[in-house]
């Protein structure tokens, strides 16, 4: 059966001067997918919608929304999709309720029409205390309920959301993702955003984009699968042991779980006095968790707790985009040795930006990834 | 309603909301009352009954304040906030951007004129000053007409090209007041030259509105320039395509 085609991208490739923005884009949304985009900042994720929503042009390449070919039939491409811009750039001298009716206007909608999916539109983005308000009053999350309402009004077929819970309190993220997963039933949607666990509970499948290129792109699983790595968290008592035992200091349960066969990685995770949390990253057929008891036992630690995971999102996120991200950074390409130095320079530097927490098992699965680049 | 219609609508209306319309029109109005009454003894000194005196001033007001100030904000402030991938993501065409924006300017311009239309009424037709002849008036207006949609429409183009309204601003100024006091240059120099810049002076091409003559090149001349500036306009809006 063939499954109908809303969003197509064929080897979209767009410069900014010297700066690479895309550099050969291609991917399908198919009718009824809800597909997260992905990547770091400057991936060029905003770039690419902005090519999709005809408001610029593509150095080389083409895409089609619905049919129409962004380039030939910018109108019927418009008219097909509701497009939420990146931090939502509305007027700000009008209200809320007159911005509204000036998008539907603009969009032909005629008053009856436009009273009723008013009705919608302020439940779902809960508009209806904003509506008589200035837009230039109202806060950052706000506006960009408002922006996300100028994206619904005309009940579209096809979303295109340029991170639209960016801003957004945890109830309003929690009713949007609702909404957004209620009309991805028979809409199409691509939403970007930062939030991986946004992803987890909207979409199926996802698009990776770093520096430009798709790194990744498939359902959830697939994605996950692809790191090739499970997940462990260990936590040990840092203070009492069994009777006629020491506790460890962490260098020594550090050094310890690392020398066990099949650990890949092991880094220390951060905790309070108490206990000693690490994560340990092994592969993806094996299981730690019985070798990880019996150490425990022959050194008299007391285990408090021990958990396995299937590799998160957020890690393989990582792993996909770590080289740019490391260039990014100043860093030299090159992956670092397995020393503790380099551990506790990293989580110096990651006390602003949680994101580094990871940074180590990410060089040392450098070598799939490698591997992983070459091939796309 | 059509989408150029609709963005013509919302920009008239944002200048009201600014109070950028009340600000320029009351100005105008007080501007052009002073210098009716005042200067240079104003209209008493004339012994005929005439407008021809207020017909050479309102450019002068017109083209470096009005203008400008309607005009700067029109592209140049949507670039710059963002608005713009708003507007046009929109199932809009460009030239409904352009001319939405150009109409809904325009009609400010053309109410800060028309109002001032208030002067005549009030002498003539209610304190009853003398007999006006009424043809002129008419002829002026037109030339005014002309004039703001010639002046309105390279002001939307600065603002298309402008990085901020504030330099859009002072580039219509410079370019407007360049344009209608080029005249005045004319009498230095000679030969073809000067026939150039008397070509392109909008205040020779305006002036004979005001005396009550209506000549088609002065009329054909006004609208290639308004038509001109707005084709430029579009290719400048198109041209963040590429960017
Ligand atoms: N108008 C522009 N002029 C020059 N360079 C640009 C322009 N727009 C984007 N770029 C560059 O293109 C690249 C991709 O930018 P883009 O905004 O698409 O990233 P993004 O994935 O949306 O990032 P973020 O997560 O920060 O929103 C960046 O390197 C950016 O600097
Ligand atoms: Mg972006």
């Amino acid at each position: 059966m063939a499954t109908d085609v809303m969003i197509q991208a064929n080897s979209l490739s767009k410069r900014f001067g010297d700066v690479r923005a895309l550099e050969s884009v291609s991917f399908e949304v198919q009718q009824g997918e809800v597909v997260g985009f992905l990547g770091p900042n400057g991936a060029g994720k905003s770039t690419t919608m902005r090519i999709l929503t005809c408001f610029l042009a593509p150095t080389s390449g083409s895409a089609t929304v619905k049919g129409f070919d962004v380039f030939d039939d910018p109108l019927q491409v418009r008219r097909s999709i509701g497009y939420l811009p990146q931090r939502a750039p509305l007027y700000t001298d009008m209200t809320v309720w007159d911005y509204l009716r000036f998008a539907s206007e603009v969009r032909g909608l005629d008053p009856s029409t436009f009273k009723s999916r008013m009705k919608k539109v302020v439940d779902v983005c809960g508009l209806a205390q904003s509506l008589g308000k200035d837009i230039g009053t109202l806060s950052h999350g706000y506006r960009q309920r408002v922006g996300l309402g100028q994206a619904l009004i005309h009940d579209p077929q096809i979303l295109i959301l340029d991170e639209p819970t960016s801003d957004l309190d945890p109830n309003e993220k929690a009713e949007v993702l609702r909404y957004i997963a209620e009309i991805g039933r028979d809409r199409t949607i691509l939403l970007s955003t930062h939030n991986l666990a946004e992803v987890e509970a909207v979409c199926a499948r996802a698009i990776i984009v770093s520096k430009g290129r798709v790194v990744a792109d498939g359902g959830l699983d697939d994605i996950r699968g692809k790191s090739g790595g499970v997940r462990y968290v260990v936590e040990i008592d840092e203070k009492n042991a069994q009777p006629g035992k020491k506790a460890p200091s962490a260098r020594e349960a550090q050094d310890a779980l690392a020398a066990l066969p099949g650990a890949r990685s092991v880094k220390e995770l951060p905790t309070d006095e108490k206990l000693h949390r690490f994560e340990i990253v092994g592969t993806k057929d094996g299981d730690l968790r019985a070798d990880l008891f019996r150490l425990a036992v022959e050194r008299g630690w007391l285990l408090l707790g021990l958990r396995r995971d299937a590799q998160s999102l957020d890690a393989v996120f990582r792993d996909l985009t770590r080289k740019d991200e490391r260039l990014d950074r100043g860093r030299s390409d090159e992956p670092d040795a397995d020393d503790d130095e380099d551990d506790e320079d990293d989580d110096d530097r990651s006390s602003d930006d949680d994101e580094d927490d990871e940074d180590d098992d990410d060089d040392r699965s450098s070598d799939d990834d490698d591997e992983r680049k070459e091939k796309q | 309603m059509s989408p150029m219609l609709t963005i013509a609508k919302r920009e008239l209306r944002s200048y009201f909301d600014s109070a950028i319309a009340y600000v320029v029109i009351s100005l105008s109005l007080l501007a052009l009352g002073a210098l009716f009454f005042m200067f240079r003894g104003g209209f008493w000194q004339v012994d005929r009954a005439t407008m021809q005196a207020m017909f050479d001033y309102l450019p002068v007001g017109l083209l470096p304040l009005v203008v400008p100030v309607v005009t700067m904000r029109l592209l140049a402030e949507e670039k710059r906030s963002g608005t713009l991938e708003m507007l046009i993501t929109l199932p809009v065409k460009d030239s409904d951007v352009i001319l939405g924006k150009y109409f809904g300017a325009l009609a400010l311009v053309l109410l800060i004129v028309s109002s001032t239309l208030a002067y005549p009424l009030a002498m003539f037709k209610i304190w009853k000053l003398g007999v006006l002849d009424w043809g002129p008036v008419f002829a002026g207006y037109l030339g005014l007409v002309l004039l703001s949609a010639a002046a309105v429409a390279l002001g939307l183009l600065v603002s298309a090209i402008a990085e901020s309204q504030m330099i859009a601003l002072f580039v219509t100024i410079l370019l407007l007041v360049g344009l209608y006091f080029v005249g005045d240059m004319a009498t230095l120099m000679t030969g073809s030259a000067s026939a150039v810049i008397e070509a392109v002076s909008f205040r020779a091409r305006s002036q004979d509105f005001g005396r009550g003559l209506v000549s088609t090149r002065d009329v054909v001349f006004f609208l290639s320039v308004t038509a001109l500036a707005l084709a430029v306009a579009f290719r400048a809006l198109e041209r963040r395509k590429w960017a």
